[in-house]
């Protein structure tokens, strides 16, 4: 499905020129006291929202920057992000 | 399709406020689960619940392809089992299922991918299945169509050849099973969307759906793509799944050409040839997880280019139809079978990504052993969901080219 992405740097552009970063999981775990299933959790568990998720992006084929959009996985379309994220 | 005429697999019935198991996903593991449920362990008051149509999802999209040269130990003897179950379910359903085992090509295209292959193969042998490594003449030999030169993008140095693999008619296995878990009293509800799962203490006590709650102690979520989401949504547990839209496409029909399967990793691209003699290709998934199921120029071009060259017969000649489907990937390609643990009665069976078609039969058959026993069957042990935080994931992943976001 066709994409566009939304480079903080380079603007709208093609799809193909980004890597997908996962979902955006908020910080990484600290290493004190962390468990197998924290780091698991972190590393692999996914919530495969159908709707809209916060991700990451880095622009592969382009100025290589890493940055997170909100995009809805039933359309494929970039979407403003709620108004927390701000 | 929701006529108020007979359904194809038996008779329409009301949906009750309870049943002894509830299965949510009208595709191909729900229905093959129910089936064995019924068939083997005597349950038979089962309802599947489908949001859509039975074989709406992956049953209806994949691309047909059976086969069980997989890479690793655990892998391979349960692709084995739903391989020998194909001829055994044409009889037992009473149905033609068009199994066709006119067994698979994977062209390999380096001495690195032969290395790869001559390991696969050993694993296939050590577990009894046919597999062969041959090199680029003999594989012209078996599909002259090939085009074995040096001057293409990949050159084909060779091929492992699997020949008890090939081609079942999906939407025949989907219409057989749903006709023969019927007989045996199974309801199967179209048009019902699962909304909610209901516990107490650590226990399902029932299913919430579009058309009411429906009171059962055991539901299992085996709906493809859908399953992940589902689940978080229903139960707030995470899985390692990315759920990915997965293109195929078929050609116009030709005269016979192809008589097995052919597959190529560094192509990224597998056809064959359809009993209507239409070419069935596919392979690409975006690299992007979504929900869409539609298709991209980007594809039809790397489709036909690919295709082109190790299949160059095939220059100038059309696509006809072409679809996506979901594929929830986990990491390891390796599926997430379990249940029974955190709460009581649940049980999930996802993360097929691709491999969800060719391993529905053996998969019913034991997780509807898992239902009825409560007690995970050894050969579903090693798929269990905790392997990831453990690091023992399965390494089914030799041959993989560039499938994102997670592997």
């Amino acid at each position: 499905m066709a994409l566009t992405i939304t480079c903080p740097i380079c603007g709208k552009r093609n799809g193909y020129e980004f890597r997908y970063g996962g979902e955006d999981k908020g910080p990484r775990p600290e290493e004190a006291g962390i468990t197998p299933e924290i780091w698991c959790d972190y590393v692999h568990m996914n919530k495969c929202v159908a709707g809209v998720q916060k991700e990451w992006w880095f622009h592969k084929d382009g100025c290589g920057s890493w940055f997170s959009i909100h995009r809805d996985t039933t359309t494929n379309l970039e979407v403003k992000g709620p108004e927390a994220d701000k | 399709m929701f006529s108020k005429q007979k359904p194809m697999w038996g008779e329409k019935t009301q949906l009750k406020s309870s049943y002894d198991a509830v299965i949510i996903g009208g595709g191909l593991h729900g229905l093959a689960t129910a089936y064995y449920l019924a068939k083997e362990h005597g349950i038979t008051d089962v309802a599947i619940i489908e949001k859509n149509y039975i074989g709406f999802g992956g049953a209806g999209r994949n691309t047909a392809i059976v086969r069980a040269n997989q890479r690793t130990q655990h892998n391979v003897p349960l692709y084995n089992e739903a391989l020998k179950l194909w001829p055994i379910l044409t009889k037992e359903l009473d149905y033609n299922l068009m199994f066709n085992n006119c067994g698979n090509l994977n062209l390999m295209h380096s001495e690195a991918a032969m290395k790869a292959a001559r390991m696969t193969i050993a694993t296939a042998q050590f577990h009894g299945v046919e597999s062969h490594l041959i090199d680029a003449k003999e594989a012209k030999e078996l599909v002259p169509a090939l085009n074995i030169s040096d001057d293409i993008t990949f050159p084909i140095h060779g091929a492992m050849f699997h020949p008890p693999g090939g081609i079942v008619r999906h939407d025949a296995v989907v219409w057989g099973l749903a006709r023969g878990a019927n007989k045996y009293g199974v309801e199967i509800h179209q048009q019902t969307e699962a909304t909610g799962i209901k516990t107490q203490n650590g226990k399902v006590t029932a299913v919430e759906t579009s058309r009411g709650t429906i009171n059962t102690k055991q539901v299992l979520i085996s709906a493809g793509g859908y399953s992940a989401a589902l689940i978080y949504g229903m139960l707030g547990i995470k899985l390692p799944i990315s759920v990915l839209t997965i293109q195929a496409m078929v050609t116009q029909p030709l005269k016979p050409l192809l008589n097995h399967v052919v597959s190529s990793g560094a192509y990224h691209c597998y056809a064959n040839q359809t009993l209507k003699g239409e070419v069935a290709t596919g392979a690409h998934m975006d690299q992007w997880p979504n929900y869409t199921t539609q298709n991209t120029a980007h594809y039809i071009k790397h489709q036909a280019e690919a295709l082109s060259e190790f299949l160059p017969c095939l220059r100038g000649v059309k696509f006809m139809r072409i679809w996506g489907g979901l594929a929830d990937m986990t990491p390891d390609m390796a599926p997430i079978m379990d249940g029974n643990e955190h709460i009581e009665g649940f049980y999930m069976d996802c993360g097929w990504g691709y491999f969800g078609f060719k391993s529905c039969s053996a998969v019913g058959k034991y997780m509807a052993q898992f239902m009825a026993e409560k007690e995970c069957p050894e050969i579903l042990k090693p798929f269990n969901y905790r392997r990831y935080e453990k690091h023992q994931l399965m390494g089914e992943t030799a041959a993989l080219v560039n499938y994102t976001p997670d592997n």
